[in-house]
């Protein structure tokens, strides 16, 4: 092959072209020409990143532990009651035919429990005190709240499913009440006419939750000890009364994630005026304000790790592109354009990004794997109690990370790091090629 | 007719308040396939004329005339596209791409051309043979001296395919050995490539090898010789 093969002359002008392949070749090399910068650039995004990841791994763990324990010792994921009723409870608002409610609701087939209940305001009175107390009748054999609650046991026994006179109370109300285990109780309701009605409940177990609203206020019954004061609220005879009247149903559902669906299902399937469904973030609306002010602080870290990881790119790139300008000017006198030299230092940006990125989930994601397996003990730094806002954290906390959050956080990280990589990458498209050839 | 031809190319600069006058009304013809050398003493306005031709400054007047395309209409991004394809640049600081080897950085102009990878990997070896780098191809600058490195510089001008080579001082950095094989490589190409080379110079070993002497005094054509380079290209 002779040099003559090549010779011609380009008579039209196309425009440049610049390969992808040879556009990140360049930007991958230039990247490595200070070795040491670029692993030190990239070791603070990294670990900046990784420490974002564990920071909010940790909080939405913490989160998720109240809000399941919330919901496992409220109301449940979705709550059937009254319409009004979270706004003006009161006894006498209540589902009158229980049974046809639940029978709806089991035909919906809905994956997880079902658990009515029945939810009073009453007066819990001893020879010595007397407590305003909510009375909470339940299926004591398989109420959800079994779970969290009967461990918590410190005194006597978990009622037994023929119990109709027995109870359980918490320990700050056995306190208040002088009460013992096997201690007579008068609990009593008022009723919409304006009188009263009382039962006599005989203290069966006290338990030690650690969340004061419960251990003071809460007083547990089989749901047919509650249902006395129900049916003494019609103010009618027993045999024209529904048997079974409750006031909620709360639903556990097994794929929490599953919840606006069934919520869909339920309010169109119970669609009546008489009749709610309520979701756990509307049942607990300060829960939901508060994590939102704690989710507040957690981007406010995010933040910060965000400038960092901004200003860590804009240095490296921007360092490289200054020192470059007569690399720049040659390369456009060459004939790359303005548009292509964006393109190149851009293109550095990016990269940079992916391996900071890669790298920070690398370490922040080991990190949260390990902590998502074996916890962190935050019972030492909790002091004797974990509780918040009417539920509590779990004292070993697990780090989570949504597939949503995960998404979140990488693109925020690499909106942030494409950003930083503008300004240089405008810089050096400014470059003059005479200027810089001059330098 | 003529390849380049410059209109009354004047161009001044602006220091503070005062105007420096760097080109004063430069008329000048160029034939395709020429070897000229712009001499002049340092700001006699070499370079800046240089920069003019290749489309890297802009005049403040007159105009610039290559291959029938009036260079002063032409926006950035069109100038940009016209160097690529039209034009050979050899600066006096080698001024290749660190980060690629002697191979890519012969290959990059093509790149942005658009040529099919095999036509330029076949074009960009050719050309650094001809010059003399077979064996060093693949070494980034870095591991090249400073004659080899103007060197794989001329080859990445001719790979192009360029009308016109402008080289600034090619040999100014180079020692005596290698800028004349360097003078001797490009006199050659030009002569077999039918390319046109248009130097500035200090150097009497480029003014010994041109066939046309411009000389360039306080931004004006002074004298401009046409010289019988025969004998000279029949004893290489």
């Amino acid at each position: 092959m002779t040099h003559e093969t090549f010779h011609h002359h380009t008579t039209d002008l196309p425009s440049s072209q610049l390969a992808l392949r040879m556009l990140l070749q360049l930007a991958w090399r230039n990247l490595w020409r200070h070795r040491k910068r670029t692993l030190i650039t990239l070791s603070s995004i990294a670990i900046g990143f990784s420490l974002a990841v564990i920071s909010i791994g940790l909080g939405d763990g913490s989160h998720n532990s109240m809000v399941r324990n919330a919901i496992q010792l409220g109301e449940g994921h979705l709550t059937v009651q009254p319409p009004g009723y979270l706004a003006s409870p009161a006894n006498h608002r209540f589902i009158p035919d229980g049974q046809t409610l639940a029978q709806q609701m089991q035909q919906l087939e809905i994956a997880g429990h079902i658990d009515p209940r029945i939810s009073l305001q009453i007066l819990a009175s001893t020879a010595h005190n007397s407590v305003g107390s909510s009375l909470q009748g339940m299926d004591t054999q398989h109420d959800q709240r079994i779970r969290l609650l009967k461990p918590k046991l410190i005194a006597g026994l978990w009622l037994e499913p023929d119990d109709q006179r027995g109870i359980l109370i918490g320990v700050g109300m056995s306190r208040k009440l002088k009460a013992k285990v096997g201690s007579k109780v008068v609990l009593m309701a008022g009723k919409q006419s304006g009188d009263s009605q009382a039962q006599l409940g005989r203290v069966r177990g006290i338990f030690a939750s650690g969340v004061s609203e419960l251990d003071d206020f809460l007083v547990l019954s089989e749901i047919d000890f509650a249902r006395y004061f129900l049916l003494g609220e019609s103010d009618s005879d027993v045999a024209d009364t529904p048997a079974t009247p409750i006031t909620r149903v709360a639903v556990f559902l097994d794929n929490p994630d599953h919840l606006n669906h069934w919520k869909t299902q339920l309010s169109t399937v119970l669609k009546s005026e008489h009749i709610a469904v309520l979701d756990w973030q509307e049942m607990m609306p300060q829960l939901v304000q508060f994590i939102i002010v704690d989710d507040a602080g957690n981007y406010i870290f995010l933040t910060l790790i965000l400038i960092m990881v901004g200003f860590g790119i804009i240095n490296t790139v921007l360092m490289s592109v200054l020192e470059r300008t007569r690399e720049f000017g040659l390369l456009r006198a060459l004939g790359l354009s303005r548009y292509h030299l964006l393109l190149l230092v851009f293109a550095e940006s990016l990269l940079l990004s992916v391996l900071a990125v890669t790298a920070g989930w690398l370490i922040g994601g080991s990190a949260h794997l390990w902590f998502a397996s074996q916890g962190i003990d935050l019972s030492g730094v909790m002091n004797e109690s974990t509780e918040i806002m009417g539920t509590f954290i779990d004292p070993v906390v697990y780090t989570e990370l949504s597939w949503a959050r995960i998404i979140q956080l990488t693109t925020i990280i690499f909106i942030t790091t494409l950003s930083s990589g503008i300004y240089p990458a405008i810089k050096a498209a400014r470059v003059t090629p005479v200027e810089a050839l001059r330098t | 007719m003529a390849l380049l031809t410059l209109e009354a190319i004047s161009k001044h600069y602006r220091q503070g308040e005062i105007d420096l006058p760097a080109l004063k009304q430069v008329d000048l013809s160029v034939e395709p396939g020429e070897f000229a050398a712009l001499v002049g003493p340092s700001g006699s306005g070499k370079t800046t004329l240089l920069n003019i031709i290749g489309g890297l400054d802009v005049p403040n007047q007159g105009h610039v005339w290559l291959h029938g395309t009036d260079l002063t209409r032409l926006k950035d991004a069109q100038l940009s596209d016209f160097r690529l394809f039209q034009l050979g640049f050899i600066f006096q600081a080698y001024n290749l791409v660190p980060v690629l080897s002697a191979l890519e950085n012969v290959e990059l102009i093509m790149v942005l051309q658009g040529r099919p990878s095999a036509e330029r990997e076949a074009r960009a070896r050719h050309y650094l043979s001809l010059v003399g780098l077979e064996d060093v191809m693949l070494r980034r600058p870095s591991a090249l001296s400073g004659g080899q490195q103007q060197r794989v510089a001329v080859a990445r001008a001719l790979a192009a395919g360029p009308r016109l080579v402008l080289a600034d001082e090619p040999t100014a950095n180079l020692d005596s050995e290698n800028a004349t094989a360097l003078l001797d490589i490009m006199h050659r190409l030009c002569r077999e490539e039918k390319t046109t080379f248009i130097f500035s110079t200090h150097d009497p070993r480029v003014m010994e090898r041109a066939e046309r002497i411009i000389t360039l005094r306080d931004g004006a054509i002074v004298q401009d010789q046409h010289l019988n380079q025969t004998a000279y290209a029949d004893h290489n």
